[in-house]
């Protein structure tokens, strides 16, 4: 009673993923510990796939 | 005038644009809707025949008359972080916050009911041919029969979910994936099933507008690719994205998809063919841009940051389309 789309799903990766920023009310931002906005951290957003276009999301299927 | 941005905290991609508002001098107001009434506060009022509402969160308060633009970006569930959180809850706060943002003449980025149509796939498809846009042969049935005829005129097919949602119970995730030669269709009965006929693509393209600007990037299906790696969320590359320009016929397409849909923002997805044909696949209105612009150096950001820092109406009179775009 499956149906057909499903079997071609996988395991979703659960990934959990520690980011190293925190919110900045303040800033409005993302801040890294060392106080520099991560948004300019280009190396941390491409290592932590933040930025990137995911499937599987939960809240947001558009991406 | 200010820029309210409804987001979630951890949205580094929204930072990008925060930044650029920031770098011109835009007065930005950024929150959460899952945040209202635990950190986010909203009034209104209706008198003498008038209306004002406020916002505030952060200390920040912000005259709903005053927003120039809302960039509605990825917001949480509206009251999901209040201290006793129901669906009632959500249901009352999500009327009263984009009820009440309907009075402004702000634009928006996109619209609520424009990005509510245009998160449905199939109406994508219909729309993109409308467009002008190339789509790939698709089928949508519950209907084995019909999925076999589908088979046996295409032969090479993928499937693909029809709302591009993954399931949740337990978490699985769907990619685009080939249909083998020999596939038993008897299970379509049993869910609508989404059957398009495999592009023999040579590059993958997103292109994100940002109204009327459009920035395509392209990257390029590896020589030794396995041609089951259909989806390129999924499949293993190192090549990174590289700017491409958008061939006349699609930036017109594109721009008619825009107008037609009243989207101020979308990122496209194309596969581009052996004869350099870009196929429509979809268009997620409000699709990631961070990893693009990263890889080519496309000022997607400090685009977005422009339109929503822009005065007024567009040029054509209109308050939530494109500038460019008609209503």
């Amino acid at each position: 009673m499956q149906p057909f789309t499903l079997n071609y799903a996988r395991p979703a990766v659960q990934l959990e993923v520690t980011v190293p920023y925190a919110y900045d009310s303040g800033l409005q931002l993302n801040v890294l510990p060392d106080g520099r906005i991560a948004a300019t951290d280009h190396a941390t957003l491409r290592a932590l796939g933040t930025t990137t276009s995911t499937a599987g999301s939960k809240t947001h299927f558009d991406d | 005038m200010t820029v309210l941005i409804l987001t979630s905290e951890e949205d580094v991609t929204a930072d990008m644009v925060v930044l650029r508002l920031a770098e011109a001098g835009v007065p930005v107001v950024r929150l959460d809707p899952a945040d209202l009434t635990d950190g986010v506060a909203l009034s209104g009022e209706y008198t003498l025949g008038d209306r004002h509402g406020h916002l505030s969160v952060g200390g920040r308060l912000v005259d709903m008359d005053g927003l120039r633009s809302i960039w509605v970006r990825r917001p949480g569930e509206a009251a999901t972080r209040a201290a006793q959180p129901s669906a009632w809850l959500t249901e009352e706060s999500t009327q009263a916050l984009y009820g009440m943002l309907r009075w402004t003449d702000a634009r928006w980025m996109n619209h609520p009911d424009a990005a509510r149509r245009a998160r449905n796939k199939p109406w994508q498809l219909h729309h993109a041919q409308r467009s002008g846009l190339a789509v790939p042969a698709t089928l949508i049935t519950t209907f084995p029969q019909r999925a076999r005829e589908f088979a046996a005129r295409y032969r090479d097919l993928v499937v693909k979910p029809v709302s591009g949602a993954h399931p949740q119970e337990p978490p699985r995730a769907v990619p685009t994936s080939r249909v083998a030669p020999d596939a038993d269709f008897t299970a379509v009965a049993f869910g609508p099933t989404l059957l398009q006929q495999r592009v023999l693509k040579r590059a993958d393209i997103r292109l994100t507008a940002v109204g009327d600007t459009l920035l395509a990037a392209r990257k390029p299906v590896a020589p030794d690719a396995h041609p089951d790696d259909v989806d390129v969320r999924f499949a293993p590359s190192m090549s990174p994205w590289v700017p491409v320009e958008v061939p006349p016929r699609v930036a017109d397409g594109v721009l008619r998809y825009l107008r037609g849909a009243e989207l101020a923002y979308g990122a496209f997805d194309f596969a581009q063919d052996m004869d350099g044909v870009w196929w429509f696949l979809e268009c997620n209105q409000s699709g990631q841009f961070g990893f693009v612009e990263m890889d080519t150096g496309q000022p997607i950001a400090a685009t977005i940051a422009r339109w929503l820092a822009a005065d007024g109406v567009s040029k054509d009179g209109c308050a939530n389309a494109a500038p460019g775009a008609g209503c």
